[in-house]
């Protein structure tokens, strides 16, 4: 319990006020004017003062008279009209704390806890730093860190593993002796085999085999995917269109529109078609009759394989085993020539390529006949 | 260095937010932001335009509260930082000034 003094000079003002600090447990005692005041402080050695302001009293003039004459004397301001310049100005001439109209209990006890408790403003120039906050917010903030941290090797490691597989060359030995060509379809890979007239569709994962389709009507040996529709050259060069449906129903047929192929692509526009006995790319128009518009002057040694990767024709060619880049404007060019060393030793004979998106993929017949067919996924660096 | 006094700040408004001035006292000054100890119920991400007198200079900070709660005593306590750049560097200079004296 503290002894406060309180100068209003209304009676109501100061029984009101009165009653506030005896419920808030502190002995109050009121004076009309300034000189009884003094007296009261003199005497009762009062902790703080509560000014009213308003009502006829100057609140600025009574706290420099308080203070002059008792300077460490915590002063305390009650506003009968709510103004806040006029509280900044009384707190410039010594008030600790204003209080605003209507007066209440619990903003009294606030402003009298301050007042008697009351120090100085820290003054710096460094940054403010952060304020003391509760333990959660810490717990979140090392668990936000941690997670921050995984979460960066977590992206390293599957950085440093991308690149590792990126470097890699992988082979696989595949369930077929008789392969004739490569497609990608946007998720698998489909290898054509000429023996059993049959596609498989191989996982890039693993390459293992997800489906099976057999074509007994057609001895197919290329194909090439486009959004809606299958690509197929069978042995007689006839190309035909299929429905992308489990049984690749056949839309359109064109007897004899590429003989001898090696390979089928399509580029966004027109079909591409590599004979592998007249070395020559032919475009085509997608019309009625699958018109041929250019046909180009093939200049590589045996054909092997033929591609698009999104930019550009590729061609394989299984003599010098390598993949030869051509210029799509002019197609008899070649821009680049990339060696295939997994094929050096001579074991496979390159049938066929494809393009996933990202790495090409080979895949060989084992020249003497026998040995399964080889899958090579090739490294990226070296295309 | 602590001072033997808190300063007195007046504490306005955005118009679109109608709120009453009102007032408070700096627990801390610095060159980025402040505390405010005020009655007036300052909340996060507040806009509030901050008047007071340092080293004999008159202050007028724009400031977002950024950190708000209330303290043991019910008075809410906001943390603030100055938005305008001209106006931190002109209480940069009066803060090194008010040290210097010190």
């Amino acid at each position: 319990m503290a002894v406060i003094g309180l100068l209003a000079k209304e009676a109501a003002d100061r029984e009101l006020l009165g009653l506030m600090l005896g419920e808030l447990g502190h002995s109050a005692e009121g004076a009309g004017r300034l000189d009884e005041a003094l007296e009261f402080a003199r005497e009762r050695k009062t902790r703080a003062f509560l000014l009213v302001d308003g009502g006829g009293a100057d609140a600025e003039i009574l706290t420099r008279e308080l203070l002059r004459a008792f300077p460490l004397l915590p002063v305390l301001v009650a506003m009968k009209v709510r103004d806040a310049s006029r509280a900044v100005a009384l707190m410039r001439v010594g008030a600790l704390e204003v209080v605003a109209p209507p007066w209440t209990p619990e903003d009294l006890k606030i402003s009298v806890s301050k007042g008697l408790r009351f120090s100085g403003t820290v003054i710096t120039v460094e940054s403010a730093a952060p304020l003391s906050r509760s333990p959660v917010w810490y717990v979140l903030a090392v668990a936000l860190f941690l997670a921050a941290g995984l979460g960066v090797a977590s992206l390293k490691r599957v950085e440093r593993n991308r690149a590792a597989l990126a470097a890699r060359t992988d082979r696989w030995e595949l369930p077929v002796r008789h392969p004739a060509g490569l497609a990608f379809d946007g998720k698998s890979l489909w290898l054509v085999e000429w023996f059993t007239q049959s596609f498989y569709a191989l996982s890039t994962i693993d390459t293992n085999v997800q489906l099976v389709r057999h074509l007994t009507a057609e001895t197919p040996v290329a194909a090439a995917f486009t959004g809606e529709a299958l690509w197929t050259v069978s042995a007689d060069g006839t190309v035909i269109r299929r429905m992308r449906d489990d049984n690749m129903t056949p839309l359109t047929r064109y007897p004899k529109a590429a003989p001898n192929s090696a390979g089928l692509a399509f580029d966004g526009l027109y079909l591409w078609t590599l004979d592998a006995r007249a070395k020559v790319l032919r475009k085509h128009l997608v019309d009625r009759e699958l018109s041929t518009i250019t046909v180009y002057k093939w200049r590589g040694v045996k054909a092997a394989g033929l591609l698009f990767d999104g930019r550009t024709l590729w061609t394989l060619d299984a003599a010098d085993r390598r993949l030869l880049r051509h210029n799509l404007e002019h197609p008899e060019d070649i821009v680049e020539a990339v060696a295939l060393p997994e094929y050096a030793e001579g074991a496979y004979q390159l049938v066929g390529a494809a393009w996933d998106g990202s790495r090409f993929w080979t895949v060989g017949e084992a020249t003497n006949g026998k040995d399964p067919a080889r899958l090579v996924r090739h490294k990226r660096e070296a295309l | 260095m602590q001072a033997p006094f808190l300063v007195p700040v007046l504490l306005r408004f955005p118009g679109s937010s109608a709120r009453q001035d009102s007032w408070g006292r700096l627990l801390k000054i610095t060159a980025g932001g402040g505390e405010i100890s005020t009655a007036a119920r300052l909340a996060k991400g507040e806009i509030v335009f901050l008047q007071f007198d340092l080293g004999g200079e008159r202050m007028r900070m724009t400031a977002r509260v950024y950190f708000a709660y209330d303290d043991a005593d019910g008075r809410r306590v906001a943390a603030v930082r100055w938005n305008d750049m001209v106006e931190r560097r002109r209480l940069a200079r009066a803060l090194v000034d008010v040290l210097a004296r010190a």
